[in-house]
């Protein structure tokens, strides 16, 4: 509460709060454009390459369209099985499948087990519930590398090997710490008198949280859900290993591009076109944050 | 009839609750006057279901309640903090308890209303508890607790997050609705002895997690049982002077006094004299320093030093004594309660009307 | 009286430690085999791996550029994170724009952007060296010199993941109570005083954990030192995973690899671990 409000005070005062130009005030706009420019050269470049041909690359880096170099569409085409590229749509649409599929179970899974955490006690051995929420947090230290060979022997016993629900069974061991982490935190900062007034009025704890608790948690879970889908739409390695060519995801596909006759053209089209639907995440997070709704959920 | 049996309830060796036995008949309203951590909150709690007593029992007319989990007890409860369900309008709220018992939405929200109504909200009915004032938001919550008409009520300290004024006309408000509802068994926390006198039937006093003394309020204020109890029927506190008898009364810093019919019977040795803050007046003999005032209304409240001893005055009109100044006052000594050394009341003075 | 708590922990802990403890278990029992091409299985080797790890200098190169490459990169992503974290806070135009600008490389997919930064390092035909020397900087090999590929290297991973360090020294600054600034303005203290005594302390502990998510992560790095480099030239930007990854899944050498990925966890859980404490002690408890 305290956050919105106060952001709401600097955005109300950013009129009047912007002094006239000194020194130090050019020295942060030149840092802040320099930023700006690293952050787009990659973009940039991808974009300008994406319109090119094989022409167009080997005549050197050229940034211009019909002035530096004749444009064409063969990358963008390529996207859907054109020349030089592969079809995109079935990776696109089976990266789409893991990440969803792995976010939602792991959501579920990491919210239910974080109201458990921040709201009862458990004692497993010698573990209360700070060595509880630790141990799903700090899954989050192990390399992908220790996994990869029993994940992939495991798949292979499960018959699960390049299969969907195969890749979904592992991103969710890699998102469920994710959910947890946010969600432990945000359950903290609802008053326990919310559940207790519940109880009072006759739900038994699982009617709390299905009636009083959940419908309160829209911004832990949004919160919770960008995070799960940026690491798990971002994930190369697992999909790497685990699957073959039925089931590739958007990462795998790509990186096949690069080892091929190199087509940079394609390769700039179809990394572009993938990395778009999370660009446009970056939008809802800097709402939330500027909403204050990040702070309490990221500490 | 909802009975407490040797209740005990310890957290970290700290205990919350300490053999408490009492019972509370339905119909009447019971106020537990107790100051910050006296256990009146953990008592509630208790009965709630909120808090799992050690030891003891907890029974509504003869029906074991220790099994029982909160969602199973049939009580309301109101709390300090208010606490409504943020998600859901006001209308909805106050349905809300009717609807988890069983009862259809409709059916639920026109009862719901009837009880916004009573409570002066049925202009707010649509809006969230977010967009209420702190003062609404409480009603909110006593029409959700006073619309389930279980047998037992608990209010925990329900005004105290709200202003002076606005306390006052609560309160009235649901002595008035409480007047009502015949057969619920109400406990009402509180730390406020004026409280106290003016909502209970029955009063009941706690500290240290303890049941010091209990029944009707009136008595115990004009005859608390021991020092202790003194001290919590008193706001503001009490003030205990030192009072040592052998041929003549020594009292501390107010020097040998004549008791008069207060100290007729007292055999020679230590006591303690307990002195209420209206019976110490300024104007007099003994010079005090001002240490601290406090007006509240049309209410002084100021706190003074004689010699070393701690006093607190209690004038009914609204005064100014600088800090650090010294004045002058007297103490109607002959009012004041002779306590033992173990705190027993042995004698009271002049009747206090 | 509250058995309806184990609904709500037991189905995520035991996904959980069904999906992660047995491959856990079952790599540490390989890591005491000689499975590899030839003799594939859970036979019994004792702990030869382990004694042959430890002479292997290629694994500890590797461990220790790993080191060194996700202590500097986390560094300086901290300290560029802070600077634009302070930078768009407040008294910026088009602040919202910039913060939007400064998050989007953390939501790219790091092995796609690596594709990108491999045609953009690229010695005649990227776009950076003529770029270097039209700022009379000059070209260099980025891909094919060994310092020059680990600084390729960092510097991908500080584009990558500067925003994630922004976002949260972000998210901490706007959650700044405003009445130390004021106390502080009062006090006549300048922006340098205020930055230290009012806005780091208040940031200390968000600070710590940024530092060790990034550091976890960081210390994981392989997608990006798969694409870019391949490990190379010859070992120059190899890590950690990316030698195991050589040794199990090219070399089919799964014993070993086993137990390299054993020594390399239990190695950065205690490194990790004394970094926490030492972090906690300096930055969060110094301050009160």
């Amino acid at each position: 509460m305290t956050d919105l409000t106060q952001s709401a005070a600097l955005s109300r005062s950013e009129p009047e709060a912007v002094p006239a130009l000194r020194p130090g005030l050019i020295a942060k706009y030149v840092f802040i454009l320099l930023w700006s420019a690293f952050v787009v050269f990659p973009f940039l470049w991808a974009l300008t390459t994406s319109f090119k041909d094989a022409n167009g690359v080997t005549n050197g880096a050229t940034w211009l369209p019909w002035i530096q170099y004749r444009p064409s569409t063969q990358g963008w085409s390529s996207l859907f099985g054109g020349a030089g590229g592969t079809d995109i749509t079935r990776p696109y649409l089976n990266s789409i499948a893991v990440t969803l599929g792995a976010s939602v179970i792991s959501i579920t899974l990491g919210t239910l087990a974080a109201y458990g955490l921040s709201r009862f006690t458990f004692r497993f051995g010698w573990m209360r519930n700070a060595d509880i929420t630790f141990f799903f947090i700090s899954q989050r230290i192990m390399p992908p590398i220790v996994l990869a060979i029993p994940f992939f022997l495991m798949l292979q016993a499960l018959g699960l090997l390049d299969t969907l629900a195969g890749l979904i069974l592992v991103y969710v061991a890699l998102l469920m710490p994710i959910a947890v982490w946010v969600m432990v935190d945000f359950f903290n900062s609802i008053p326990r008198g919310l559940d207790e007034m519940a109880w009072m009025d006759g739900c038994d704890p699982v009617t709390t949280f299905v009636r009083v608790i959940l419908p309160n948690a829209l911004p832990g879970l949004v919160v919770a859900g960008m995070f799960c889908v940026i690491f798990g739409w971002n994930d190369f390695f697992f999909a790497f290993t685990l699957t073959f060519t039925k089931t590739q995801l958007l990462p795998v596909a790509i990186v096949a591009l690069n080892s091929s006759v190199t087509p940079w053209w394609a390769l700039s089209a179809s990394a572009l076109i993938s990395i778009a639907p999370l660009v446009l995440l970056a939008f809802l997070v800097e709402r939330f944050l500027s909403k204050g709704g990040l702070a309490g959920a990221v500490r | 009839m909802l009975d407490l049996h040797n209740l005990r309830l310890a957290e970290n060796g700290v205990p919350h609750l300490d053999s408490i036995t009492a019972s509370f008949a339905p119909g009447t309203l019971t106020t537990i006057l107790g100051r910050t951590g006296a256990g009146k909150t953990s008592l509630l709690r208790a009965i709630a279901g909120l808090a799992i007593p050690d030891a003891g029992e907890i029974r509504l007319d003869g029906a074991d309640w220790r099994r029982l989990p909160p969602w199973k007890r049939p009580i309301a409860m109101v709390t300090q903090q208010f606490i409504n369900y943020p998600h859901l309008p006001v209308l909805d709220n106050v349905a809300f308890p009717l609807v988890r018992r069983g009862e259809k939405w409709p059916a639920a929200r026109d009862a719901a209303r009837a009880m916004l109504d009573k409570v002066g909200l049925a202009a707010m009915v649509d809006r969230r508890p977010s967009q209420l004032s702190g003062g609404q938001q409480q009603r909110v919550a006593i029409a959700r607790a006073l619309v389930k008409k279980a047998p037992v009520l608990l209010l925990d300290e329900p005004f105290v997050n709200l202003d002076y004024k606005l306390r006052e006309g609560l309160r009235e408000e649901l002595v008035e609705m409480l007047r009502t509802e015949t057969g619920t068994t109400v406990l009402y926390a509180s730390t406020e002895p004026r409280e106290a006198l003016q909502l209970g039937d029955r009063i009941m006093l706690m500290a240290e997690g303890r049941l010091l003394d209990a029944g009707d309020p009136r008595a115990i204020f004009e005859r608390p049982a021991t020092l202790e109890a003194a001290q919590v029927v008193n706001a503001p506190p009490i003030n205990i002077v030192p009072l040592e008898i052998d041929t003549v009364a020594r009292m501390g810093p107010f020097g040998t006094q004549e008791l008069g019919a207060l100290g007729r019977d007292l055999a020679p040795g230590r006591y303690r004299l307990g002195l209420r803050a209206g019976d110490i007046a300024p104007g007099g003999p003994h010079r005090a320093r001002v240490i601290l005032t406090e007006v509240s209304g049309s209410e002084t409240v100021t706190h003074l030093d004689l010699a070393g001893l701690p006093l607190v005055m209690h004038e009914k009109s609204v005064v100014a004594h600088a800090p650090g100044s010294e004045i002058g006052i007297s103490a109607r000594l002959d009012r004041g309660f002779v306590f033992a050394a173990n705190g027993a009341l042995i004698s009271q003075g002049a009747s206090h009307g | 009286m509250y058995r309806q708590k184990y609904l709500f922990l037991l189905p995520g802990l035991i996904a959980l430690t069904a999906i992660i403890l047995f491959p856990l278990i079952f790599t540490i029992r390989v890591s005491f085999s000689g499975w590899d091409v030839y003799n594939p299985g859970l036979s019994w080797a004792g702990v030869k791996n382990y004694v042959r790890l430890f002479e292997d200098t290629r694994y500890w190169s590797a461990l220790s550029r790993l080191s060194l490459l996700a202590i500097s990169t986390v560094l300086i992503q901290y300290v560029l994170g802070f600077a634009l974290a302070l930078m768009v806070w407040k008294d910026v135009h088009a602040r919202r724009f910039f913060r939007v600008l400064f998050l989007v490389p953390m939501m790219t997919t790091p092995v796609i952007m690596s594709v990108i930064w491999r045609t953009i390092f690229h010695e005649s035909l990227g776009p950076l060296n003529p770029l270097l020397d039209a700022i009379v900087l000059g070209g260099q090999p980025w891909l094919s010199s060994p310092g020059w590929a680990f600084a390729a290297v960092m510097i991908v991973e500080i584009w990558q993941w500067t925003p994630f360090m922004f976002l949260l020294l972000l998210a901490g600054l706007l959650s700044l109570p405003s009445e130390p600034y004021l106390a502080a303005k009062i006090d006549g203290a300048g922006p340098v005083r205020t930055f230290f005594s009012v806005t780091f302390p208040g940031l200390a502990a968000i600070s710590v954990g940024a530092l060790l998510i990034r550091l976890i992560e960081a210390s994981k790095i392989l997608d990006t030192v798969y694409v870019l480099t391949s490990g190379g030239p010859g070992e120059a930007t190899e890590t950690a995973s990316y030698y195991i990854y050589i040794r199990g899944l090219r070399d089919f050498q799964i014993g070993y690899s086993a137990a390299l990925s054993i020594t390399y966890l239990v190695i950065m859980i205690v490194a990790l671990t004394i970094i926490a404490k030492l972090m906690v002690r300096f930055l969060v408890k110094g301050q009160s």
